[in-house]
């Protein structure tokens, strides 16, 4: 029989994984901001707080910058140590070195005040700055890339540095007016994989090995006001059926 | 003899006697098994109104025979437990097998149960021998002495064992009503001297919203 390792507050790591899912954070006196829920167990004196809070406002000041995001987020603090865990998705912890990492919302666990935490541009993804570690979960373990690199919407985690994700569609495949109407309908087999997140430049990007997506944060609507993607601006649009692509329909007369 | 196979499947050697096993979570055998419903558990009339009346439902069969028996459920990991006369505390969802020689009962938790959505009681094992229980995700076994108290999500507990004392901790405040919640303001707390198991995964309570 396997005896299992058994863990008291001596044992525990400090800031590194207990096991592939469970992240172990030691607190000093310190913060760490984390997302709502994450924590599943601690020794020691640890206060959690919502970021609403006023005692908080400094670090929010200079950590926290999205606002219509404060609800999803507490600020631990206090000394002690505790476990971070979600879904039992794998966790890993990243450090960043007066860099920068773009990271899909849904999938960032917690990070230190050291770094400061946006609204990305791109809808649904936050982007950490600075110095500092963080938490995050994947479905399966992370894989490493480096671009020029073309990946799959649903198995991109994040990136960092890269200065131009896009989006990347097979336009070979969509050519004429039978390509069109396979498009839009589905009829004649499509192979799920016309369309692409592309990544060019220097940088790193990565992906988790699986396309099941991790339940998506909302990360709030973002500002109404021209010039913003997705704010509005644009003049009414009809509806997008599912299965249509961008405008491309509209150029073949579809 | 309880021994794993891999992480997620438990494999029990028997040589003519019996294991408590989760009705239906026999996965492959070898050998001669004979698989026998246990009507409340195998904890007799009083158990099995207990069960009812409790809502803590366990539905056990025993296996008997000679051979390898294996179980496994919905690919949780399983982890394995020994006991030496001392009780384990266990959600009854949670627990996948035990040895035959184990008593099996129902005790009221208190506040806790109501927390962690698995209602107001808990599965006791206690007797000495083995018991398999699951969790999702790789459990991380805590230990918790006097000196060193421990708070536990409601969500991630899934048993413990030894001499512990337990209470409900809420951390709900004018804030919380306010929509400003930490979403961590229920908490167990276990003190005193025994082991915690928690899972890295929370199942959803009706504290993990507040």
């Amino acid at each position: 029989m396997s005896t299992p390792v058994i863990f008291d507050p001596m044992t525990l790591p400090s800031d590194d994984n207990v096991n592939s899912y469970t992240f172990c954070v030691e607190l000093k006196g310190s913060q760490w901001f984390l997302q709502k829920g994450k924590m599943i167990a601690y020794y020691g004196q640890i206060d959690f707080n919502g970021i609403g809070h006023g005692r908080f406002e400094r670090l929010v000041r200079t950590s926290f910058h999205s606002p219509l995001h404060a609800s999803d987020w507490v600020v631990a603090e206090g000394s002690g140590k505790m476990l971070l865990a979600d879904r039992a998705f794998d966790v890993n912890s990243f450090d960043l070195e007066d860099g920068n990492l773009t990271i899909r919302s849904g999938n960032l666990l917690a990070y230190q005040p050291t770094l400061a935490l946006k609204q990305s541009i791109v809808p649904g993804f936050l982007t950490l700055i600075g110095t500092g570690k963080f938490v995050a979960a994947s479905n399966g373990p992370v894989v490493f890339m480096e671009p020029p690199l073309r990946v799959d919407p649903q198995a991109l985690v994040g990136w960092a540095d890269c200065p131009s994700p896009c989006h990347h569609y097979d336009h070979g495949y969509m050519r004429g007016v039978m390509g069109g109407l396979r498009s839009l309908t589905g009829i004649g087999g499509t192979s799920g994989e016309e369309h692409q997140f592309e990544f060019v430049g220097a940088g790193t990007v990565l992906l988790q090995s699986t396309e099941v997506l991790m339940p998506e944060q909302a990360t709030g609507a973002v500002p109404h006001e021209p010039g913003v993607p997705g704010g509005g601006g644009q003049h009414g649009s009809t509806p997008r059926m599912p299965g249509q692509l961008g405008d491309l329909q509209r150029r073949f007369g579809l | 003899m309880f021994r794993l196979q891999g992480s997620k499947t438990l494999a029990v050697d028997l040589t003519g006697d019996a294991v408590k096993a989760k009705n239906g979570s026999m996965v492959a055998y070898d050998g001669r098994m004979a698989f026998k419903k246990m009507s409340g558990g195998g904890e007799g009339l009083r158990g099995m109104v207990t069960r009812r009346l409790t809502g803590e439902q366990m539905e056990m069969m025993e296996v008997k025979g000679q051979g390898t028996c294996y179980f496994a459920d919905r690919a949780s990991e399983i982890n394995l437990v020994s006991l030496h006369g001392e009780k384990l505390h266990v959600e009854a969802s949670n627990l996948l097998a035990t040895d035959a020689g184990l008593r099996t009962g129902t005790t009221f938790t208190g506040l806790r149960g109501g927390a962690s959505g698995n209602g107001l009681f808990t599965t006791t094992v206690e007797g000495t021998g083995q018991a398999a229980i699951m969790s999702d995700g790789s459990a991380v076994v805590l230990r918790v002495t006097p000196q060193y108290p421990l708070n536990v999500d409601p969500g991630a507990y899934i048993a413990h064992q030894g001499r512990l004392q337990q209470h409900l901790q809420s951390g709900v405040n004018f804030r919380t009503l306010m929509g400003e919640g930490s979403g961590e303001s229920f908490q167990i707390r276990f003190e005193g001297d025994g082991l915690v198991y928690v899972q890295p995964s929370e199942r959803n309570t009706v504290g993990g919203d507040v």
